[in-house]
């Protein structure tokens, strides 16, 4: 397969800002050919991470967001019964009844494999599903291909995709599973990254809307007995509510006066803590 | 390569994997790694596998490429670190004096002796490393004691000076936070109770049954006949009686309370009753514990395969639990004792347990914990106690 020198190194995508340390390990993961498992706070941009790879190395993205409910083998491929029953009953159809294989669908797993490019395969909050799917899974992507039972068919992967897992989970995953994968837990970015971050994707904003927000921003961030901290989407998303109100003025942002909390905290404890918080440091 | 780094992580309780070691001696042997830099972040993403244990891989990477020192100082650094203390305080009394917390005229009356005492005494209050504020002895910072703070007499305890960036970072310990236990949220609540579930069908009959549909189309010689099914519905029933009275409980009272608050969303058939300490005849349905009392006798009556939830500390006089009429309430008289009233609970419902918001180790210090785990099966208020207890509460026996 690919030497190391012709795989193409990854740099970061034009709306994600990489720091070098993740940068050098996702280059080393996909030269090792392994998958990636990420974790890190909710909004740290962990799939979006996914996004800029394929997006920089102008690959096809898959991704496979896990369920709770999922099973493995929905990942991989479905059966079609329905739709060969429908066919066998009515023969509207151009697809030949007798041959199963047309009645089978790949999954995003699946797909993956098949393709003719190599892809990028995110799978997303894998942590959802129970530890069988989860170390099932990990199985077929070490052996890089799986087997369709209907059809008596190994599906073999053409070129190996490079992996990104993302979980969200505290506790661990199974110790099989870890081992086969590399590992980066991703840190809530300092202000200075994060002055970049938001930069990325203001390109126009003005410094002292951007100080001021992110001054605000790592303000409430330090709030004790938050659940969920405002985490970069929240920011960003937050950052574009000021934008779009045009009574908005920078000003009031220095004095303490924080404007759309509701952006910022999705919990209503959290939403009504922050509230007290706001309106006690303004007095 | 790097046999001896493998295995002082193994040392130290990281848990590294030989696969894991061969994968980064080829990550080595394919030339991806040319630097002190590179081999830092390649190991850690190769070898470690949980941001608990990043800490730990940051010391021992900082101590096998810089020979940092991996334990507490010695003897022999205590000796040295008490001679530059006593430098500085020769230097600059007015400092040493600020930094250790006591005022120049007190520092100024103690001998030298003394001064060493004193300082020996901070570091062993002093728990666990510490840099930066300006107490406590470890790096940076503005006390004296420690080493490369800004204080111009400050002193080393352990450590040199640093050069090459990547050992600068891991001796940063930018990771100390992730390596303890973070709260339980309700969050982690959720993951752990999902499984508490028993889906049974109910409902109208919306959903189509595929093998049974294809099983009858065949049947009928290819006629189409489609089988609808009830959907499944979670029709588990949970009693949840959770010790709310006392000081005893004080402590907990939030991660109870989000345990309750948890269930509460969760569980459609949830039903919730208080009691203090211990139960007796009655347990209650409002917190206060007033004006909703329900009679413990009536559990009887309900579905055995009800999930019996108890939270409590289990810490009380053993009297309470042991005698007759050992309420600390005098309105509570059954003539029975509470440990009766228990065993009745355990009986009726065989799905049973006990939830403890004290830590497992500091169970078999209270007598009353072992009575009660003898009658109830009892689990600490965590992420694994939640799980232990829902694979549990779900065993078929």
């Amino acid at each position: 397969m690919y030497g190391v020198e012709q795989v193409t190194r990854f740099t970061g995508g034009t709306k994600y800002v990489l720091d070098e340390e993740l940068a050098k390990i996702v280059n080393i993961s996909m030269a090792l050919e392994m998958p990636l498992l990420l974790k890190g706070e909710p909004g740290t941009g962990k799939t979006m991470l996914a996004y800029a790879i394929a997006e920089s190395l102008k690959m096809p993205l898959i991704v496979l967001n896990v369920k709770s409910s999922m099973k493995l083998i929905d990942a991989l491929y479905q059966y079609d019964t329905l739709t060969r029953l429908n066919d066998s009953r009515f023969g509207d159809s151009k697809r030949d009844v007798s041959k199963i294989e047309d009645y089978i669908k790949m999954g995003k797993i699946g797909q993956a494999f098949v393709s003719d490019e190599r892809t990028v395969l995110l799978i997303d909050e894998i942590d959802k599903a129970d530890t069988d799917f989860q170390d099932d899974m990990l199985d077929v992507l070490d052996q890089m291909e799986f087997d369709i039972l209907e059809i008596d068919k190994t599906i073999k992967a053409q070129q190996r995709p490079v992996i990104i897992i993302t979980s969200n989970a505290k506790k661990d995953l199974s110790d099989p599973f870890l081992g086969r994968c590399n590992f980066h837990h991703i840190a809530f970015p300092e202000p200075d990254l994060m002055r970049e971050i938001v930069q990325v994707h203001f390109p126009d904003i003005s410094q002292e809307l951007l100080d001021a927000a992110v001054n605000a921003f790592y303000r409430l961030r330090e709030f004790k007995e938050v659940e969920k901290k405002p985490a970069t989407r929240e920011l960003i998303n937050w950052i574009r509510a000021l934008n779009a109100d045009p009574d908005f003025r920078v000003k009031e942002l220095i004095k303490g006066d924080i404007p759309f909390l509701g952006v910022l905290f999705k919990k209503s404890p959290d939403y009504a803590l922050a509230q007290r918080y706001v309106s006690r440091s303004r007095l | 390569m790097f046999t001896e780094f493998f295995y002082i992580l193994r040392k130290v309780g990281v848990p590294v994997s030989p696969t894991s070691f061969l994968r980064l001696q080829k990550a080595l042997s394919k030339g991806l790694i040319n630097s002190v830099d590179d081999f830092y972040t390649s190991a850690r993403a190769i070898l470690i596998k949980s941001e608990r244990y990043f800490d730990l891989f940051d010391q021992v990477f900082a101590h096998h490429f810089k020979g940092v020192e991996l334990t507490a100082p010695t003897g022999v650094d205590l000796a040295e670190a008490a001679k530059a203390l006593l430098d500085a305080w020769l230097k600059d009394p007015q400092a040493i004096a600020d930094a250790l917390g006591i005022d120049e005229d007190s520092l100024s009356k103690l001998t030298p002796e003394e001064l060493v005492d004193y300082f020996l005494e901070r570091l062993k209050e002093q728990t666990e490393a510490h840099h930066g504020g300006s107490k406590w002895i470890g790096t940076g910072g503005t006390s004296p004691v420690g080493h490369s703070g800004y204080h111009p007499g400050g002193m080393r305890v352990g450590g040199r000076s640093m050069n090459k960036s990547a050992v600068k970072v891991a001796m940063d310990r930018r990771y100390r936070d992730y390596s303890q236990e973070g709260l339980l949220t309700r969050q982690h609540m959720g993951e752990a109770l999902k499984r508490l579930r028993n889906m049974v069908p109910a409902g109208p009959k919306d959903q189509v049954n595929i093998d049974e549909t294809i099983y009858q189309t065949m049947k009928n010689a290819g006629e189409i006949e489609i089988v609808f099914d009830r959907r499944l519905k979670d029709r588990l029933k949970v009693i949840l009686a959770i010790d709310n009275g006392g000081w005893s409980m004080d402590p907990y009272i939030d991660v109870v309370q989000s345990l309750f608050d948890y269930s509460r969303s969760q569980f459609k058939d949830l039903k919730t009753y208080f009691f203090h300490n211990t139960i007796y005849d009655y347990v209650w349905e409002d917190p206060p514990r007033r004006s909703k009392p329900f009679r413990v006798d009536e559990f009887v009556r309900m579905d055995p395969e009800t999930r019996f939830i108890i939270v409590g500390d289990a810490s009380m006089a053993p009297y309470e639990i042991m005698a007759t009429d050992g309420s600390i309430h005098i309105e509570e008289r059954s003539g029975k004792p509470s440990v009766e009233r228990l065993r009745l609970l355990a009986g009726t419902f065989r799905h049973s347990a006990w939830l403890n918001p004290k830590s497992a180790v500091e169970w078999p210090y209270t007598r009353t914990i072992n009575v009660v785990r003898e009658i109830f099966p009892m689990f600490e208020i965590s992420l694994d106690g939640l799980e232990k207890m829902v694979s549990h509460l779900m065993s078929r026996n």
